[in-house]
């Protein structure tokens, strides 16, 4: 099948076109390895885990942002593949693409774990008890593999350099919507602002194209709530406590340790 | 923080262009241009009306211009109505889902192949809805228009 | 060249990496003001770490009957006892605290309806302790520790920074030099102390679960700057690789109760593993596997040409994969088409963890060849090997080792700075403009030669899947040291197409070749002198354990180009070594 790739060396940028085998279930990162190996050794590219947990390998391919490693020829129906570097981001050379203000975005939501008492997060003793339903409140913003995927596609990134992005506004609320978190007051500032949530006209871009399901619109209609919700309300979920430590004796019929004080010598040099 | 985007600078063009993505995008595109041309029309609607502040004289004369408008003007006047119903039903959709967080689904565990409930049956059949009802409308519109011109 | 100065220079990012940072720099609180140096050659959060699946393995509820004994015993089992016995105490000790620690920075642990955390089984524990959040495990454990170290600062990232080699003179560390990939500028980090946690070195067979990344330059750094290996010919193999390329389907999958199946349709691990049956340890089950392929029970793949055994999960149903598996569902979808929900997988063993690695103490301390170690280097995780794991890993043992090593290494980085006040050391000027010349000169600005990089990636990834896989035996092994003999002299002679400065590639995979071609040197080398089977090291023509002759880590060191091997004891200190039987 034929490639087009789009290629850019620093100076100048031009289309090449590859010819390729592929069956259905080849992946674009197998055509991608085998150009780099066998007909082009220049072809920069980002990959690493090959089966879509680590999102090194985001590319445009045929218009559309995904996951090199998880694209296969077969879902495309069409034999030209044009493979380009994800839209919306400085382009450094071939398919690499320059990732410093996707990192700092998400930075600046302050994506971890907040708690009043900080003490609670240095010792643990116990585990926070979060029942199975709580869990299912966020476990899908947490899928999120920060490929940068949705940031190619989101039409309101390509006019606003400065929106903080769906990718990090997912993960704002997943530490919001953790039932562990109690930090809502000091992620406010850099959500609630004109380059934050508002800035968000609920293309549906973002979910449509995550290659994990995280569906960063969902999470960003969510905390647009949550944020209304506290202004005009002032209300605030409450986090759960640890748990409780319970220290009881092993039951009677627990199996018996093997011999523990037996000192061996020898058999060695 | 943001270093400037050099390449692939999308712009306008890359924001707007839907094609390829999900109807969404495309409620969108037509949401950003019908909030520019009710935009446009607002400046205009301003204009008009300051005639008032020049007297009687003027502002009878706007009236009377206005009463005896041509087939490229009512047409304007139609794709402005068309605009206005459309950007207020998807803004009514809109509203439902930011400030309300509805039609959205509730957070799930994502099931390969991956659906965003976001963008689920709920969703879509508000749009179609909501496209439905500015259609009808906006031909009635249309048929008002074109008596006033003595065609219908 | 640029010099870089940091206090604390950590080469690798995967779980044992940013445990060590968020270590030293939650112990500092700004006191010392320590800054800390995080380097990967790919973007943080991209590590291989992301992809473990199953579980880690920890001692949380011991009224339920689990007990620190119990895990002890399992590892060193598991291990075929060749894993020092101190060291796994004080391992299976700090594991419970390392789960609860990351619990609360944000993991999301499958819980009970009470909502404490679930555990299930795994291969080879004697009870349900593996811990475990769906089949992302690894994944939701790097997102915690990633997460939690953006809150601090003092920390820099040099992401895609490929790290050349560590400078050490006089056993004493000087700091690491690396290649910026995204300018191509060189440059030195001076630190006044180092850790390595690079992870393993699937990449030199053709069928691995590991990532593109994991090539091993932690070992390769180590052993060209002179320090020992330990253990290296111990690679396991995890039974159930994807066909055909390998990818990891978890051992979760059987901890959940799915079955292994011949051509025949029969549960064969009864016949290897009567009372374990397919949860059984990962070299057992692997050569189960590959024994019922060598005797004609395999099925036939006509895509790959390749043989492999079923995996069975439909009488799991779709409600408990969709709870607990989810992602071998999505991979069996992805890859192949095949729904685990109503039809089995093909599976064969494939390359997945390397047991040996970095000669270190107990404390991850890096040791030099005489036994003391190296003033300001450490190592942790899969590049270190202290060793727990001795001859064969058990599932579920691996992150919980980056885990608590983080945690120690971290500890005992911070201690050292804090009590001995290093400063930094003078630049090596002499060892550091030859790095320069071998990578820009002899590497990149060679004019000569023609020999592909890939072209012998290719031939020595062949050469080990042939030669060196989960049976071994003393011909073939000598096959595969010629073989990569010749292929290191022909490494001399490469020749880059790729002349460019930024994002070379091409160089990357070069000197990730060198590094490659003398770990797997010390593989086939070592597994050719261990005339024994133990653990993930299964040979043909030396079926039995000798426990009188080989119960000894091995210890590989660069001499002269070639590897020189000696011996250590190991540290049995509990159980004495008996017959292995699951």
């Amino acid at each position: 099948m034929k490639v087009r790739i789009r290629r850019f060396d620093g100076q100048k940028e031009w289309w090449q076109d590859y010819e390729v085998e592929a069956k259905p279930f080849t992946t674009i990162l197998d055509i991608l390895n085998y150009i780099r190996e066998n007909l082009d050794h220049t072809l920069a590219y980002r990959h690493s885990c090959q089966m879509g947990s680590c999102g090194s390998c985001g590319v445009v391919i045929n218009g559309k942002p995904a996951l090199a490693c998880q694209t296969r020829v077969g879902e495309l129906k069409t034999d030209t593949l044009r493979i380009e570097p994800l839209y919306n981001y400085r382009v450094i050379r071939d398919l690499v693409v320059d990732l410093t203000d996707f990192v700092n975005k998400h930075r600046s939501v302050k994506p971890w774990m907040i708690r009043k008492n900080p003490q609670e997060l240095e010792e643990a003793p116990s585990e926070f008890k979060v029942t199975p339903q709580q869990n299912l409140t966020f476990i899908q913003f947490d899928y999120c593999i920060m490929c940068g995927v949705c940031l190619a596609a989101c039409p309101t990134v390509a006019i606003d350099p400065l929106f903080i992005g769906p990718q990090a506004l997912a993960q704002a609320y997943r530490y919001i919507a953790d039932p562990r978190d109690e930090g809502f007051e000091e992620r406010i500032d850099v959500l609630d602002d004109s380059h934050g949530v508002w800035r968000c006209h609920f293309a549906g871009a973002c979910s449509y194209v995550c290659p994990k399901g995280v569906d960063p619109a969902k999470a960003i209609q969510y905390l647009k709530k949550e944020i209304l919700k506290f202004r005009l309300l002032r209300k605030r979920k409450k986090a759960v406590p640890p748990a409780e430590i319970v220290q009881k004796e092993p039951p009677p019929n627990a199996p018996k340790p093997p011999p523990f004080d037996f000192k061996f010598e020898g058999g060695v040099e | 923080m943001v270093e400037e985007n050099k390449r692939y600078k999308a712009g306008i063009l890359r924001s707007l262009w839907p094609h390829g993505f999900n109807i969404e995008r495309y409620t969108y595109t037509l949401h950003r241009i019908t909030g520019v041309i009710l935009a446009l029309y607002l400046i205009a609607h301003v204009f008009e009306i300051f005639h008032v502040a020049l007297g009687p004289a003027a502002w009878q004369q706007t009236l009377q211009e206005l009463g005896s408008l041509g087939i490229f003007e009512k047409i304007g006047l139609w794709i402005i109505a068309g605009s206005a119903l459309y950007h207020g039903a998807n803004g009514l959709r809109l509203i439902l889902n930011e400030a309300f967080g509805m039609l959205l689904g509730k957070p799930v565990l994502p099931e390969y192949p991956y659906m965003p409930t976001s963008l689920s049956r709920s969703q879509k059949i508000a749009i179609y809805i909501l496209t439905a009802i500015v259609v009808i409308l906006w031909i009635w519109a249309g048929l008002y228009l074109l008596e006033g011109l003595g065609i219908v | 060249m640029e010099t870089l100065d940091y206090d604390v220079a950590i080469v690798g990012t995967g779980l044992a990496g940013l445990r060590t940072a968020i270590e030293i720099l939650r112990k500092d609180k700004g006191r010392l003001g320590v800054k800390v140096a995080v380097i990967s050659k790919i973007y943080l959060m991209r590590s291989h770490s992301v992809s473990a699946e199953g579980g880690t393995s920890a001692v949380l509820y011991p009224e339920e009957g689990d007990s620190f004994e119990l895990m002890a015993w399992d590892t060193i089992k598991g291990s075929d006892f060749l894993a020092d016995q101190d060291a796994v105490w004080r391992f299976v000790h700090l594991a419970t605290q390392e789960i609860r620690l990351i619990e609360r920075w944000g993991v999301p642990w499958n819980r009970r309806e009470d909502g404490r955390i679930e555990q299930r089984w795994f291969g080879g524990l004697s009870f349900p302790r593996a811990t475990y959040a769906q089949d992302k495990t690894g994944f939701f454990e790097m997102r915690a520790l990633y997460d939690t170290l953006l809150k601090y600062d003092n920390w820099d990232r040099f992401d895609e920074n490929f790290v050349t080699s560590v400078v050490i003179e006089n056993g004493q560390f000087k700091g690491f030099t690396a290649i910026d990939l995204r300018t191509g500028n060189f440059r030195y980090f001076r630190a006044k102390a180092g850790v390595i946690a690079t992870g393993g070195a699937g990449q030199l067979y053709r069928i691995t679960s590991m990532a593109a990344s994991s090539t091993g330059d932690g070992y390769g750094i180590a052993y060209n700057a002179g320090l020992p290996l330990k253990d290296m010919e111990f690679v396991q193999f995890h039974p159930t690789g994807l066909v055909p390329r390998g990818l990891l389907i978890t051992e979760a999958a059987r901890g959940e109760g799915a079955y292994l199946i011949n051509k025949d349709g029969e549960r064969f691990m009864k016949r290897y593993a009567p009372s374990k049956m397919e949860l059984a340890p990962r070299d057992i089950v692997s050569r189960a596997i590959m024994k019922e392929i060598m005797e004609g029970r395999g099925i036939y793949d006509e895509h790959s040409g390749l043989y492999h055994v079923w995996l069975d999960m439909r009488h799991l149903g779709k409600e408990r994969i969709e709870e607990k598996l989810p992602f071998i569902r999505e991979i069996g979808l992805k890859y192949l088409g095949i729904d685990i929900v109503d039809q089995p997988l093909p599976i064969r063993p494939t390359v997945h963890y390397n047991m040996g690695g970095i000669h270190t103490d107990i404390d991850g301390k890096v040791l030099m060849a005489n036994g003391t170690p190296v003033r300001g280097l450490w190592a942790a995780g899969e590049a270190a090997c202290v060793s727990i794991h001795g001859a064969n890993r058990l599932g579920s043992n691996g992150t919980n080792d980056c885990l608590v090593y983080g945690y120690i290494v971290g500890n005992d980085v911070y201690n050292y700075i804090e009590r001995e006040r290093p400063q930094y050391p003078d630049q090596p000027r002499t060892a550091l403009s030859a790095e320069e010349d071998r990578i820009f000169g002899r590497i990149l600005g060679r004019e000569s030669g023609g020999e592909d990089v890939y072209q012998l990636r290719n031939e020595l990834k062949d050469t080990m899947e042939r030669y060196v896989h989960v049976y071994r035996t003393g011909s073939e092994l000598e096959k595969a040291v010629v073989k990569i003999k010749e292929l290191k002299e022909r490494y001399k002679n490469i020749r880059l197409t790729d002349r460019s400065r930024t994002f070379n590639y091409n160089l990357q995979h070069a000197l990730e070749l060198g590094f490659m071609l003398d770990i797997a040197h010390v593989i086939a080398q070592g597994a050719l002198l261990r005339t024994e089977s133990r653990g993930a090291h299964a040979r043909l023509d030396y079926p039995n354990r000798d426990d009188e002759h080989w119960l000894k880590h091995t210890i590989a060191l660069r001499s002269d180009g070639e590897p020189s091997f000696s011996y250590i004891p190991v540290r049995i200190t509990m159980w004495k070594p008996v017959a292995r039987v699951y």
